[in-house]
């Protein structure tokens, strides 16, 4: 299984949430973070803003639909056609287990 | 060493936490998360339900009624642990969160390369040993 975290936009987290319901993916967990990229922060006149408040979401899903997930929250988070300056980050890993507590079911590849 | 992160009911990270401490996991990371799983649920139809009292006498009735997207309040535990440990920790988690309906929870099992202490710059298993057995 891969976890998918990306951490978005706010007013986007919403577009992106429907997206990925759409495409079949309903289970996503969200949580409110702040955070610079590589162009520091934004910076107006004298002030520096260097903790701006995005979003993060994070999806665990089958190996095989990585790319397909990764595409989705690609193109609903992305500002403009050519995308701009702060839409975000995702980024990719492994999870080695998963487990639903309330069954107590150790999920595997198919059944996810 | 592996992360486990585990998303449980908002109202049983108390329990969790005690139970963590009494299974000798003393440290983790907690924050408030929002989400929603494989059924989402309706508010409104679960409260017209819950009102004419047709729900208490049919409990069955709940994951027929969960769907729509809206988002439910959760608890978010990130506690890294070294690998012989993880069984150990996921079935705590999992003993304590059991109330056998969905939205329970999930946990999740991640590996982690390389753990560092900050006061000491110790690194690797030495930096958890707080959780050692």
């Amino acid at each position: 299984m891969i976890m998918i975290k990306a951490v978005v936009r706010p007013e986007k987290s919403n577009e992106v949430m429907k997206s990925l319901f759409d495409a079949g993916y309903p289970a996503v967990t969200k949580i409110d973070v702040a955070g610079r990229g590589k162009q520091r922060g934004l910076k107006l006149g004298e002030v520096v803003y260097d903790e701006l408040p995005k979003v993060l979401l994070m999806v665990v899903v089958p190996d095989l639909d990585k790319d397909y997930v990764v595409k989705a929250i690609m193109s609903s988070a992305k500002t403009g056609s050519k995308g701009s300056f702060g839409d975000g980050k995702i980024f990719v890993s492994e999870v080695e287990e998963v487990y639903t507590i309330s069954s107590g079911v150790k999920e595997t590849e198919e059944a996810a | 060493m592996k992360e486990v992160i585990a998303v449980i009911r908002a109202n049983m990270i108390n329990q969790t936490k005690n139970a963590l401490l009494e299974m000798g996991f003393p440290a983790f990371t907690a924050c408030k998360a929002l989400g929603r799983g494989k059924r989402s649920v309706d508010f409104q139809v679960i409260e017209a339900l819950d009102k004419n009292g047709s729900l208490s006498e049919n409990p069955e009735l709940l994951p027929s009624i969960s769907q729509g997207g809206r988002l439910i309040p959760k608890r978010y535990l990130s506690i890294v642990v070294p690998s012989e440990r993880v069984k150990d920790l996921v079935d705590t988690i999992m003993k304590i969160n059991r109330t056998k309906q969905p939205g329970d929870g999930k946990i999740f099992v991640l590996p982690v390369k390389n753990v560092f202490r900050v006061r000491t710059g110790e690194s690797g298993d030495a930096a958890l040993d707080e959780m050692a057995v």
